[in-house]
This record gives C-alpha cells, sequence and structure tokens, in this order.
C-alpha cells in the first residue's frame, strides 16, 4: 500500500540535478559527485576510466545505501588537473571507446560475418 | 585547461556464433568494468514492450482476473521498435495516459469454449493493434528464421472448458527490466575471462603415464588430454576450465608444484547472450552499447554547474591574490 514506485529508482524526482559537484573544503583538487539515480553500472565503468588518468591520484565511487538511488564519485588529481577536467575527461574517452566498439560490432553484424561462415563451410 | 591527451581504449569483437536469439562473442581489449556494464544493462536497461494494463470485460475462467493480467505481461513481444518508442511516464502526446500511438500498443482477445474438449487460450490469441508487436512465439511462425515453429502452440494463457469465455484489453507499454523482469530482453547474459594456460613440459615429462592420466582427470571439466602418438599432455578445450584451480591442487597434492600454471587475462572476455526474442541478440548487444553511451552523456556536468565552479575558482584566485 505504502510501497515506494518503482520508478523511483531511475527517474531523477523534478528539481534535483542529475549530477551535483562539491569541492573538498580541505584538499586542493579534490572534490565529489554525487550522481542521481545511477548505480555500479556507471559509477564502476567511470571509477576504471579515471585510474587510466595518470594525472588522477584517487577515484572511487560508493553506493551510499541500497535504498538512496545515488552513487558518489570522489576524485583527487594532481595539480596538472582538476578534479572536473578527469571527470570530463573521462566520460569523453569512455564515449569514444563505445564508438570504437560499436563500430566494430556493426561490421561483423552487417557483411562480415556471413562472409566468414561461408568461408567456414566451403573449407 | 582543454586537454588534448586521451586515455581510450580501442576495444576489439570477435563473433564465434550468431542466431537470433544467441551470441557467443570475444570482447578485447578493455577493462571489466565495462563489459560488466554491458551486462548489467542487457539485463536491466535495454527497453522492450511488454503488456503493462489489462481491461477484462469477462473472465469465467479458473484463473482469478489478476492471475491473467500477470501472465499477459510476462509474454515477450517483439520490441524492435523500443528504442524509439517514448516511455509513456514522459509521453507529451497523452499527457502521460500512456495510450496513445507513440507510447503504447493496444491488444484485444476474445476467446469462448463452445465444445467438450478443453480449449487452451494462447498467445496467438492476442491481436494486435500494431503488426510489428506481437508474441515473439506468433512472429517466429511466419518467418522461416528462429527456433522450430512446427510444434509451436503458442505461449498458454488459461485452459477454458465449454461454457467458459476469456475477453480482455490491453496495453503495451515501453520498460525496462530494471522496473520489472518482464519487460527484460535477455534470458542469460554471461562473460567469463579467456583463461591462459601454461604447462611446464619438462616437469610434466617427469611424470609417469599412469601420474598423467590421473591428473588430467583431477580436473572436473575436460581441459587437458594425453596425445596418444606422443603421450604429452595437452590443453584441448582452455575454456571449459572454471577457475576451479583442482589440477594446480593436485599437482601440489603429487609433489610437483608448479606443473601448470593458469591466468585468467583481463582484458579479454567471452560473452554469451540469449535473447527472450523480444530483440534479436546481435541487436541487444547494439542497444546496450547505445544505452551505456546515453548514460554517459546524461552524467555529463550541466552548464551551470561548471560556471559555478568557475567563480569559485576566480574567487579563490582572488583571495589568494590578496
Ligand atoms: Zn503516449
Amino acid at each position: 500500500m505504502n510501497a515506494p514506485d518503482r520508478y523511483e529508482r531511475f527517474v531523477v524526482p523534478e528539481g534535483t540535478k542529475k549530477v551535483a559537484y562539491e569541492r573538498d573544503t580541505k584538499i586542493i583538487n579534490a572534490a565529489s559527485f554525487t550522481i542521481e539515480r545511477e548505480d555500479h553500472t556507471v559509477g564502476n565503468v567511470l571509477r576504471m576510466q579515471l585510474h587510466r588518468d595518470p594525472n588522477v591520484l584517487f577515484a572511487g565511487y560508493k553506493l551510499p545505501h541500497p535504498l538512496q538511488y545515488k552513487i558518489i564519485v570522489r576524485i583527487h588529481t594532481s595539480s596538472q588537473s582538476s578534479p572536473m577536467q578527469a571527470y570530463n575527461q573521462s566520460i569523453n574517452d569512455l564515449d569514444k571507446e563505445l564508438n570504437y566498439l560499436k563500430a566494430g560490432f556493426e561490421v561483423w553484424n552487417s557483411g562480415v560475418f556471413i562472409f566468414f561462415m561461408m568461408m567456414v563451410t566451403l573449407t | 585547461m582543454e586537454s588534448t591527451t586521451s586515455y581510450q581504449r580501442f576495444p576489439k569483437i570477435k563473433i564465434r556464433e550468431m542466431k537470433d536469439d544467441y551470441l557467443k562473442f570475444e570482447l578485447h581489449s578493455t577493462d571489466t568494468s565495462v563489459a560488466n556494464a554491458l551486462r548489467r544493462i542487457m539485463l536491466a536497461e535495454v527497453p522492450t514492450i511488454a503488456i503493462d494494463l489489462v481491461e477484462i470485460e469477462a473472465n469465467s475462467s479458473v484463473l482469478n482476473d489478476e492471475f491473467i493480467a500477470h501472465r499477459l505481461g510476462l509474454i515477450p513481444l517483439t520490441s524492435t521498435r523500443a528504442m524509439e518508442m517514448r516511455f509513456s511516464r514522459d509521453c507529451d502526446a497523452c499527457d502521460g495516459d500512456g495510450q496513445c500511438e507513440y507510447c503504447s500498443v493496444e491488444f484485444h482477445l476474445s476467446v469462448r469454449c463452445d465444445q467438450d474438449q478443453t480449449l487452451d487460450v494462447t498467445s496467438a490469441d492476442l491481436i494486435s493493434s500494431d503488426p510489428s508487436v506481437m508474441a515473439v512465439d506468433v512472429a517466429a511462425r511466419s518467418t522461416s528464421s528462429g527456433y522450430d515453429a512446427s510444434d509451436n502452440k503458442g505461449i498458454i494463457i488459461v485452459k477454458l472448458r465449454r461454457g467458459q469465455e476469456l475477453r480482455l484489453r490491453a496495453i503495451a507499454r515501453k520498460g525496462i527490466g530494471k522496473d520489472h523482469a518482464k519487460w527484460s530482453p535477455a534470458a542469460t547474459v554471461t562473460f567469463m575471462y579467456e583463461p591462459d594456460i601454461h604447462i611446464n613440459e619438462d616437469l610434466m615429462e617427469t611424470l609417469t603415464l599412469e601420474d598423467k592420466k590421473n591428473w588430467v582427470e583431477s580436473s572436473p571439466t575436460k581441459v587437458f588430454d594425453i596425445d596418444p602418438n606422443t603421450q604429452h599432455v595437452v590443453v584441448v578445450d582452455a575454456e571449459a576450465y572454471t577457475y576451479d584451480d583442482e589440477v594446480i591442487k593436485k599437482a601440489e597434492a603429487m609433489g610437483k608444484p608448479g606443473l601448470v600454471e593458469i591466468y585468467a587475462k583481463e582484458d579479454s572476455f567471452i560473452f554469451t547472450v540469449e535473447s527472450t526474442g523480444a530483440v534479436k541478440a546481435s541487436q541487444l548487444v547494439l542497444n546496450a552499447i547505445e544505452i551505456l553511451k546515453q548514460k554517459l552523456d546524461a552524467v555529463r556536468l550541466s552548464e551551470d554547474t561548471v560556471e559555478a565552479d568557475d567563480q569559485f575558482g576566480e574567487l579563490n584566485a582572488h583571495m589568494r591574490g590578496g
């Protein structure tokens, strides 16, 4: 009867920001990004991409509570970069990776696979 | 501050087997996090169409109304349209009512039993308002591809005896598996690390044939075998290895530690994708890539957040400056 709506797990409530950015008050070049209505799918993929950036000294994410549908990504960078720059870069790099993957998959999906299978059956 | 360096990866794909509802492929040169994100999205975030609202006009069957509504919801429907369709909750054409052509598909069902023999009400009795959206088993009958349709009697919804009747109107909507499993397009999605097996040949040759046989037998799956000609131990199926460590323990128990070394290649994955039939397995993977792209795009920082931080930076510089 008083169960919350199922869509609350993935629909950002009105008036709430998808991503909230908060600088660390004590450490320079450290910040937290609170991402609403996301989980391990995005959190882990961002964290691992951030680890590829040599200017990132620390990158981690947490899902504070299974019933709070948000994640917190924390980034600490060297003075060569900034958390915001590293965050943007990681998204851009992942986007490019997925474009590359998609193109590679579409090649297989169109003619190449059929050609490949024909070669297999012929030989 | 715009940097030109990139830490992008260039993943490679190799398809091993492709059927309408089954796909096996290799994914190379990427991270576990990407492989797992794709798996999670295929299971819970690639949209499909499923019956979501049922208005029962007449039901004298043995199953109650909500039982039938639930069974209808679980019937997989052909959902190639789903990626372009709107979610009812953000459809402005019907104000979230979820009854318009942009966000819904209407079905009708009307069956009455007038015979002594039990009558099956099946997915084939569902009449769709959109020819591109119908029960997957019914769609498979009209197209020759896919599984064998000859013994396909349809998905049974309920059985009727003489005099019983079922009449209803159903609305199918776009949704995702995260909302309810009935919208999940995937039956199973798994990936494994590609194993890298190194046999220490010199140490292996110190074993008698009997010992070799015992060692080969210690693996619960058939990974190794003995070449009948050379009597050498060979890897016959590396991917059959389940990372159970049995052969490693056996080697130690035989006093031959280091007989074999097995690593998981951490950037190579072997995926198996099984679809419910709602979308083709290959399309499911492509949709998952697209959804992940959309999700990442949605978590980009908004313009005002960046501006607010820039002002903060100026303020900071000002304070430091004097
Ligand atoms: Zn609508």
